[in-house]
């Protein structure tokens, strides 16, 4: 080492890189998704994965812990009114003209039924007072972006392949599925399949199942204790992942599913296939939102970050998972014809179509269950929906999951 | 007569006031070295609950005038001092309470030195669900007789807080966005009757007054603002039975936003806005473009009240209960 004094070198300035924290759901994080907005976008993007449930609690209690929050409208009456977002100006969102009716009008058509439930419609523009409602008006929630018709998935072995005997959502509490029955933990989505289950199978009517009462609610709960009691459930899930698994073990007949687990399924899919059921489906809409403490360069950031959005690419790489656009011009034009065909146009599959990370996962000559966009989006029986009663709703339901996961006696 | 006692300290929290008197006592040397000092003895002395008793006694611990050792309760003296505990009545020392000090612990009927800790602590509770509250827990848990428990428990019955049910058993909740719903609509019914009728009676200087403060003083809370309005406005109504109902209707409503609030929801600071308007309304009179507002007014905080009632689903259980709350 030599003892010479080395000549004082200015340091190379250091700039630190740009970065924008989203927080947000397995929908919508993926790494095709993040890396390609850090190289259009010129600044790094940094994800927080989280599930549904805790992403909501922390999104809406830690709001300086994040700059974009992606996630569903429904949760908007969570997180909006605990003040942890900002209101978005569409006036700064180029493609806001080119985002469809289902988004911006609650229905893909004026005659479509709306679904019951909150259509994200009723949750999109601000009003005044800091309400949430669908008079139009130039700032918004959220920036509508990914959503889907969610149905639930069912073991032909035990039930047929479902064209002789239409899929209902009875299914879901089948005796024939009796103890292989897994649901989703989500208070605003697995509580909305059972109860379509249960007003499907006869069990129970609701007025309004969108809004129910502490009546209805404690109906339900009591149906589902008894079949819990009964055996009915092996398992409940929060992420993809686990609900792939439990199809991997053989362990479930019957069971709540989001689109992207069907592409994991290995043999399994051979035996374990996606529902239309007659009663129609259970849709949800997801976007992204901008925390309140963003402002100036950062805010600027934001802007850029929910444009890129609308730009085709995440709706591409979102479309190989099995969800749709809110702008389906660009994602049209982000994927090869033989996937827009298969995933918006319900036609069979033209090749083998590859997922997201790149695995296949649809085979040349499938085809997707319910048909088209358009018919899956007229058929949407409710919206997932944080109904009035949710407090209670929800606490009931924790405590019916902890049951089912312990399986306590 | 017994003169008022002194305003300032009768403020003071309870845990305040019982350390103020223990500290003098161990300083003065009444209180010996060794000798044991337990919650339940020191509670009835100062006729509180136990529970400022506890806290008194951790903040002398940091002081160091008491330490903990080997037994129930705290041993007078700093620790490391190789002292016999000497277990003795407390009563039997005949403490020097200050008579001011002791006014303040007794400016208040007995149990109404605990009625407020367990009006939020059954406050909160109903967000969670439907709880029992066991009698003999309270008694236990504040120290007390169960004649005082019964007279805290027929007072919360009084603001509709709790309720019997077919086996007598105390019930709390659970609070639904249906018995929000009903109290504002019957709220939204009657306040703007009363407004009416009190129209001839109210202070409109008064009433002026307070509406220049609004936006300006910021200790003037919306809670603030929802009380003058009753004081002030609808209370003056002529007819006192009509007054009574909104009196009650109101109470649930008061005590669980406070227990709301203090599980950290944030307060609805666009509300601010609305009562200016109101009482500018009211200060100018003809009265009924002011009742018309405040039935407004109410339908908006019943929708806000609604969205409040949703986001506190993201609050965990494990807030923890009083032990004398059992979920049903």
């Amino acid at each position: 080492m030599s003892l010479a004094p080395t000549p004082n070198l200015a340091a190379p300035p250091h700039v630190p890189r740009r970065r924008l924290r989203v927080r947000g759901t397995s929908i919508t994080l993926l790494k095709e998704v993040r890396e390609r907005a850090q190289a259009d976008l010129g600044f790094d993007v940094e994800y927080e994965l989280l599930d549904f449930i805790t992403c909501q609690r922390q999104a809406a209690m830690q709001p300086e812990g994040y700059d974009i929050y992606e996630q569903c409208f429904h949760n908007l009456d969570i997180v909006w009114f605990w003040g942890a977002l900002q209101p978005i100006d569409t006036d700064r969102i180029a493609d806001w003209d080119k985002i469809t009716d289902l988004s911006k009008e609650g229905g893909i058509s004026k005659y479509a039924w709306r679904g019951h439930g909150d259509a994200p419609v009723r949750k999109l523009y601000v009003q005044p007072g800091g309400f949430l409602g669908p008079k139009q008006g130039r700032y918004i929630s959220m920036l509508p972006t990914v959503h889907n018709m969610d149905s639930f998935g069912f073991d032909t072995r035990v039930f047929g392949n479902g064209e002789v005997k239409r899929p209902s959502w009875a299914w879901l509490l089948d005796r024939r599925a009796k103890g292989r029955i897994a649901l989703v933990d989500e208070p605003a989505i697995g509580f909305f399949d059972a109860a379509l289950a249960a007003e499907a199978g006869g069990e129970l009517q609701f007025t309004d199942i969108g809004n129910m009462t502490i009546a209805e609610i404690d109906g339900l709960m009591a149906l589902l204790e008894d079949r819990r009691r009964q055996g009915y459930f092996c398992a409940s899930w929060r992420t993809g992942e686990e609900a792939a698994e439990l199809l991997l073990q053989d362990r479930v007949s019957a069971q709540s599913m989001w689109s992207p687990v069907y592409g994991h399924l290995g043999k399994m899919a051979e035996v374990f296939v996606e529902s239309a059921p007659v009663e129609g489906y259970r849709a949800w809409h997801g976007g992204a939102s901008l925390s309140r403490h963003l402002a100036g360069a950062q805010l600027d950031m934001g802007y850029d970050y929910l444009n890129w959005w609308l730009d085709g690419y995440a709706g591409a790489v979102m479309a190989r998972q099995g969800y749709y656009m809110s702008a389906p011009e660009r994602t049209k034009a982000a994927l090869a014809p033989e996937e827009w065909a298969y995933w918006y146009e319900g036609a069979p599959a033209g090749r083998d179509l590859l997922g997201p990370s790149g695995a296949v996962v649809v085979k040349t000559g499938a085809k997707r269950a319910g048909g088209t966009y358009n018919d899956r989006a007229n058929r949407i029986a409710l919206w997932n929906t944080v109904m009035e009663e949710y407090n209670y709703a929800a606490r009931a339901w924790d405590r019916f999951i902890r049951r089912v996961n312990e399986g306590q006696k | 007569m017994t003169a008022r006692p002194n305003t300032s300290l009768a403020q003071e929290p309870r845990y305040e006031l019982i350390t103020q008197v223990l500290r003098a006592n161990i300083a003065s040397g009444l209180l010996p070295a060794g000798l044991v000092l337990l919650e339940g003895p020191i509670a009835a002395l100062m006729q509180t609950s136990r529970i400022p008793v506890q806290v008194a006694l951790r903040t002398l611990a940091a002081e160091g005038l008491v330490h903990r050792f080997d037994g129930r309760g705290y041993l007078v003296g700093p620790p490391q001092q190789d002292i016999a505990p000497l277990r003795r009545d407390i009563g039997a020392f005949e403490l020097s309470i200050p008579q001011q000090v002791d006014d303040a612990l007794q400016t208040r009927g007995t149990w109404k030195h605990f009625y407020d800790e367990v009006e939020e602590q059954v406050a909160l509770c109903q967000v969670f669900g439907e709880f029992r509250i066991v009698e003999t827990e309270l008694s236990d848990y504040l120290g007390v007789s169960r004649t005082v428990v019964r007279d805290v428990l027929s007072r919360l019955q009084e603001r509709g807080l709790i309720r019997k049910n077919a086996s007598s058993h105390w019930i709390a909740g659970p609070l639904t966005a249906r018995t929000l719903r009903e109290k504002f609509e019957l709220r939204a019914i009657v306040e703007p009757a009363a407004l009416r009728l009190a129209a001839p009676h109210i202070h409109y200087s008064q009433i002026e007054a307070f509406r220049d403060r609004i936006g300006v003083d910021p200790t003037l809370k919306p809670e603030g603002l929802e009380a003058a309005l009753m004081t002030y406005c609808i209370a003056k109504a002529s007819n006192t039975a009509l007054v009574e109902i909104i009196q009650t209707n109101q109470m649930l409503l008061t005590s669980v936003n406070r227990a709301l609030t203090g599980l950290g929801l944030p307060e609805d600071e666009i509300a601010l806005d609305q009562y200016r308007t109101l009482f500018d309304l009211i200060a100018r009179h003809p009265i009924d473009s002011a009742a018309e507002y405040l039935r407004d007014h109410l339908h908006i905080m019943a929708s806000k009240n609604l969205a409040r009632m949703k986001i506190v689903a993201v609050i965990s259980e494990a807030v923890g209960f009083a032990p004398y709350l059992v979920l049903q």
